[in-house]
């Protein structure tokens, strides 16, 4: 029962307004997530996927009782999020909002000892589990200094010590490595693993990273526009693209460049993003080969420069884009417009 | 895979010494916080002796000699200078008991701390009474050294009359305005906005609970709304306390019982609010949005 997450037809949706200048609004509702369904089993790290917007963190949020959900149920550790709302909170160690969770006038120290009186250790305990932490995650003379003094990764890691500060059986990180930096982003990886794989923790790891979710996860979800898309373990998503091949194309390349290209009879997907500041167009063809020589006429006939080809291994960002038919750099604005 | 240690036997159903501790540690954690910010206890001290020296002053230009003479016969006490001393040390007791939550939250909303507060198994109100505690404290040291100071420069004897009714009636008086800055604090939840609030209300409690006059120069209907509102009874019980200018009902522990009868009721309301608004809250578009 505990490290599990059973969550099954979750939706929300936000009341909100839409300004119509100074004092004009209309009431207007955001449906965020529609219907929602995963399970996530004890000791595994499951990867939920998406761009900015997508719902992630609505659901997220959901999980670990900040937010209500509109209908269906989410339980973790056994419990319900709605009707067992503290057994969650004292079972589930989170890190949501990066370093916005901190108390940046305290040191690390008080931060740990104050969130550890917050989950009911006694005096002593509380002092012996922020040593741990502490020792953990080799934050040494740091833990004693104020937190306003440390560098966004120190932070980060600080932040990630509080959620680990309850010793609970889940772990459900937000967009851990968001600001950090590759060395950093990598530290903290590593101690998600060695936290999985030595203590047996379930983590739940959201990100908009796919490579990040390729080294790290399990299984994944892919969430966009408040649906799930696709799960399943890594390896199997991405051999559910059958014999796609994916070709990707730099240089100068017109918007245009899209809709010619997806015409092509053997191109199941085509989308246009940049990488390092330059134009990359990533294809989709059922005979990669065949189909270059076609690539390369339709590109020079709606006047792209190429660059660069490369083909490709298909990765969890291809199983995102053959699912949305969008990059992930492309963010979600997840709306109906629907009044109320 | 090593065993996995829960943080409780029974999560999220803390006894009653866990749920103390954590209220002090909050008290720790905001004086912890306060000491890190030079100066604002020094701030907390000059207040009440400027707010109750401009009426003074004011009195002393209008009335001249004669001040003392008709402060007496419309109040029941020639001591205007205590008077208002006592009222500005009080305001600034209630002003901070009655803010409180609401500025706590603000601030939890802006530096992103409100949602971690939210995602631990304590529930607000034992953290808000921790803060409660922490701001109560501080503003009490704070208001008492000013009456000191206050006294001193104006030249009267700050211990007069009875000192122990006079405390009992601020310890009585400071539990309902827990449950008011409560109420106070689920409107700041729900609208995410306390200036615009706290600014005009800081007028009102100023004017109902009569800083620098008795409320008895009120029309009847203003006396009858300020009577409804505890730091009202709290002022007055301190100055007739200390003053003799004359309870309410007559007898200290007629007006005592009437804030023992807020201190129930306060609290229990100011609960109920906070929570139904917190779920309204988080129903829709969450606790830390601001």
């Amino acid at each position: 029962m505990y490290g599990t997450v059973v969550v099954e037809n979750l939706t929300k949706t936000y009341y909100t307004k839409q300004r119509k200048g100074l004092f004009k609004s209309e009431p207007r509702n955001v449906e965020a997530l529609k219907g929602v369904s995963l399970d996530v089993k004890e000791g595994e790290i499951f990867g939920l996927l998406g761009p900015n917007g997508a719902g992630k963190t609505t659901l997220i949020k959901i999980l670990s009782t900040l937010l209500l959900p509109t209908t269906g149920s989410a339980r973790l550790n056994g419990y319900d999020v709605v009707t067992d709302d503290n057994a969650v909170r004292a079972t589930v160690g989170c890190m949501l909002m990066g370093d916005r969770g901190l108390y940046w006038k305290l040191t690390g120290r008080e931060n740990l000892l104050y969130f550890g009186a917050l989950y009911h250790y006694s005096p002593a305990d509380r002092k012996r589990r922020a040593q741990e932490v502490i020792d953990m995650l080799d934050l040494g003379d740091l833990a004693d200094r104020s937190v306003e003094t440390y560098s966004s990764g120190q932070k980060m890691k600080l932040a990630f010590g509080k959620a680990l500060i309850n010793d609970a059986p889940l772990l459900i990180l937000d967009e851990p490595t968001n600001t950090l930096d590759v060395p950093s982003a990598s530290e903290l990886r590593a101690i998600v693993r060695q936290k999985n794989q030595q203590e047996g923790k379930t983590v739940i790891y959201t990100t908009h990273i796919m490579a990040e979710a390729e080294t790290l996860c399990e299984r994944v979800a892919i969430i966009d526009y408040g649906q799930m898309l696709a799960s399943g373990k890594v390896a199997e998503l991405k051999s559910s693209l059958g014999r796609e091949h994916v070709t990707r194309i730099a240089g100068v390349i017109p918007a245009k460049a899209v809709e010619a290209v997806k015409k092509l009879p053997a191109v199941s997907q085509a989308t246009l993003g940049s990488v390092d500041g330059m134009a990359e167009l990533t294809v989709m063809s059922h005979n990669g080969t065949d189909t270059l020589a076609r690539l390369i006429e339709t590109l020079g006939q709606v006047g792209a420069t190429i660059q660069k080809i490369t083909p490709q291994d298909v990765t969890l960002e291809d199983v995102f884009i053959a699912k949305t038919g969008r990059t992930l750099a492309e963010n979600t604005a997840v709306d109906t417009g629907a009044k109320k | 895979m090593s065993a996995i240690t829960l943080p409780n036997r029974t999560p999220g159903k803390p006894g009653p010494a866990a749920l103390i501790s954590a209220m002090f540690a909050t008290v720790r954690a905001r004086l912890l916080i306060v000491s890190r910010y030079k100066g604002q206890l020094l701030n907390e001290i000059v207040t009440p002796i400027v707010l109750a020296a401009m009426p003074i002053l004011l009195g002393r230009a209008t009335a001249g000699d004669r001040a003392s003479e008709v402060f007496l016969a419309n109040t029941g006490t020639a001591n205007y200078v205590g008077f208002m001393l006592i009222g500005s040390a009080v305001f600034v007791i209630v002003s901070n008991a009655f803010w409180h939550v609401a500025n706590w939250l603000r601030w939890e909303m802006e530096t992103g701390t409100l949602e971690s507060i939210y995602l631990t198994p304590t529930h607000r109100v034992f953290v808000a009474a921790g803060t409660g505690i922490y701001s109560t404290s501080r503003s009490t040291v704070g208001a008492f050294v000013a009456y000191l100071i206050g006294s001193a420069i104006m030249g009267i004897n700050p211990f007069q009359g009875d000192l122990l009714i006079a405390f009992l009636f601020i310890l009585f008086g400071l539990i309902p305005l827990f449950g008011m800055t409560l109420l106070y604090g689920a409107l700041v939840l729900k609208l995410k906005e306390a200036n615009a609030m706290l600014n005009l209300m800081q007028w009102v409690v100023n004017f109902l609970m009569g800083v620098f006059f008795p409320i008895t120069v009120m029309p009847a209907a203003a006396q009858f709304i300020a009577k409804l509102f505890p730091p009202t009874w709290m002022t007055n019980g301190v100055r007739s306390a200390m003053l003799g200018v004359g309870y309410f009902f007559n007898e200290w522990y007629f007006d005592l019982a009437v804030l023992w009868f807020f201190m129930l009721a306060a609290p229990m309301l100011g609960v109920w609010a906070f929570k139904k608004v917190e779920n309204s809250v988080r129903r829709n578009e969450g606790v830390g949005q601001f």
